[in-house]
């Protein structure tokens, strides 16, 4: 049976990682801070999926990106999507010899690029990754925001997401705008907007605070993935006990033996003389 | 280890799921290189028409059929570095592929898949078959981690076979003397991909 998947989603900013809320960034260390309080290399036993945004306002600089997308990655054995500021294939391909496995797009959905069609050309579709950030208007509508949030769709979400769907994309990640980063629990009214037959995995994302908002999620036949990107809130080994509180609840995942890991570093080690 | 270099893999993922292996390797797109590795890994994320072409156009088609067919060293293809194995692909119109493996390339039909969503995305149950060299000391029924469209159906004759249900039994790993493929990434599954890739390497 196919598992649904737990995603966490680490926010970079020229040099630094970030919290949002509701698209509002803080920086919240280096990279050497990530190291100390989220080695990826250890925290990836926990999670199915690691998604590397890079949210630079300013000028992103993609050369720096890749090397901190290296290091982030090594030592990760599950599937990495990275995104944030993709123009090109080029672009797309500098972050695949760099440690991604999955493209995510977000802009280049709504503008009038090809995008979507010239990365799926190069590498299939199931290597893109759309993504809408969506917030509501002042009436309670859903709107899709592109461009970090900072240009407003004019057409409806309910059609925007229709025509995205069609696009040549593999799967949407949604992300609430207005649960960005609260801590909430996620915003299920959105998945109201989507079409009644979905044939694309759909990721939701904004506002998981604690175990029992990503377990809402996981249980809600619509979703087939969970993303957070709460940098506090799973901080430590947070993220290994909400898999073990998933796990307790019923929801069915994926299941591996870290011995092998333990083992083989050991062995390694003896093996180098090291004492690293 | 050679890992063969045709601008379309999730390059570093792979090179560095071996590295922690304390395997070395090199990353080549030079055919005399490729001609001469003592084991190959075909690597591969993208579409195959492309990924044909391109390794047409860099000259490795040979090279690589070489090693595989008369030198027979150990070869290992990962998801379209499998796919390219065999026999063809309707990816983009029909284009032939390396036809190590003797089955044909083709998208998940909603009918066969009974509706499920496509790309087949996440980490699945493998029906393994241990009497190979890949899954020695995995125990059957372990989830790997799967990204792909098109899909191959295990084929009738020689090799040992695992296959993953998604609606239908597809071929998930394939193994026939040196040759070796998987539909899912080893390099992406956890534990149990490391434990396959090390299998690969010993073998």
């Amino acid at each position: 049976m196919l598992k649904k998947r737990l995603i966490f989603t680490l926010l970079y900013n020229s040099g630094s990682f970030m919290l949002s809320r509701n698209f509002r960034l803080q920086a919240v260390g280096d990279f050497d801070w990530l190291q100390r309080n989220y080695d990826f290399s250890r925290i990836s036993n926990y999670i199915d999926e690691l998604v590397v945004l890079d949210v630079t306002r300013k000028k992103r600089n993609l050369d720096e990106f890749c090397e901190v997308l290296k290091s982030i990655t090594l030592n990760n054995f599950v599937p990495i999507t990275v995104g944030g500021g993709v123009k090109d294939v080029d672009s797309a391909r500098k972050l695949l010899r760099s440690g991604a496995d999955k493209i995510l797009i977000n802009s280049g959905l709504f503008n009038k690029s090809n995008l979507a069609r010239e990365l799926s050309e190069e590498y299939g579709q199931q290597c893109v990754v759309g993504s809408i950030d969506l917030k509501r208007s002042k009436t309670g509508e859903f709107q899709v925001w592109s461009e970090d949030g900072g240009k407003l769709s004019e057409a409806s979400a309910r059609d925007l997401l229709e025509i995205v769907l069609k696009k040549s994309i593999g799967e949407i990640y949604l992300n609430s705008m207005d649960r960005d980063g609260t801590g909430q629990g996620l915003d299920l009214e959105i998945l109201e907007l989507l079409p009644k037959r979905v044939n694309k995995p759909i990721i939701l994302a904004g506002g998981v605070g604690n175990s029992d908002h990503l377990m809402v999620g996981l249980k809600d036949s619509r979703i087939d993935a969970v993303a957070t990107a709460n940098l506090f809130n799973f901080v430590g080994d947070g993220l290994k006990k909400a898999r073990q509180e998933l796990v307790a609840g019923g929801i069915v995942l994926p299941m591996w033996d870290l011995e092998f890991r333990s083992m083989h570093e050991a062995s390694s080690l003896q093996n180098s003389g090291s004492h690293e | 280890m050679t890992v063969i270099d045709y601008g379309m893999g999730n390059i570093w993922s792979v090179t560095s799921a071996l590295r922690y292996l304390n395997c070395k390797v090199i990353v080549s797109s030079d055919p005399l290189a490729i001609q001469k590795a003592e084991s190959l890994i075909l690597p591969g994320v993208g579409s195959f028409r492309k990924a044909m072409n391109a390794l047409r156009d860099m000259n490795l088609e040979a090279p690589i059929l070489e090693s595989a067919l008369v030198r027979k060293i150990k070869f290992l293809g990962i998801c379209l570095g499998m796919q390219l194995m065999g026999i063809d692909s309707t990816e983009d119109g029909i284009t032939k592929g390396l036809n190590l493996i003797p089955s044909k390339v083709d998208k998940f039909s909603l009918a066969e898949i009974a509706e499920r969503k496509v790309p087949h995305i996440g980490f699945d149950q493998v029906n393994s078959d241990s009497s190979g060299n890949l899954f020695k000391g995995i125990s059957g029924n372990q989830d790997f981690y799967f990204v792909h469209s098109y899909r191959m159906l295990p084929p009738d004759s020689q090799g040992i076979v695992s296959t993953c249900n998604y609606g239908i039994d597809f071929l998930a790993a394939y193994e026939s003397d040196n040759l070796f493929a998987t539909q899912f990434h080893p390099e992406k599954s956890q534990t149990n991909g490391l434990k396959l890739l090390d299998n690969f390497l010993k073998a």
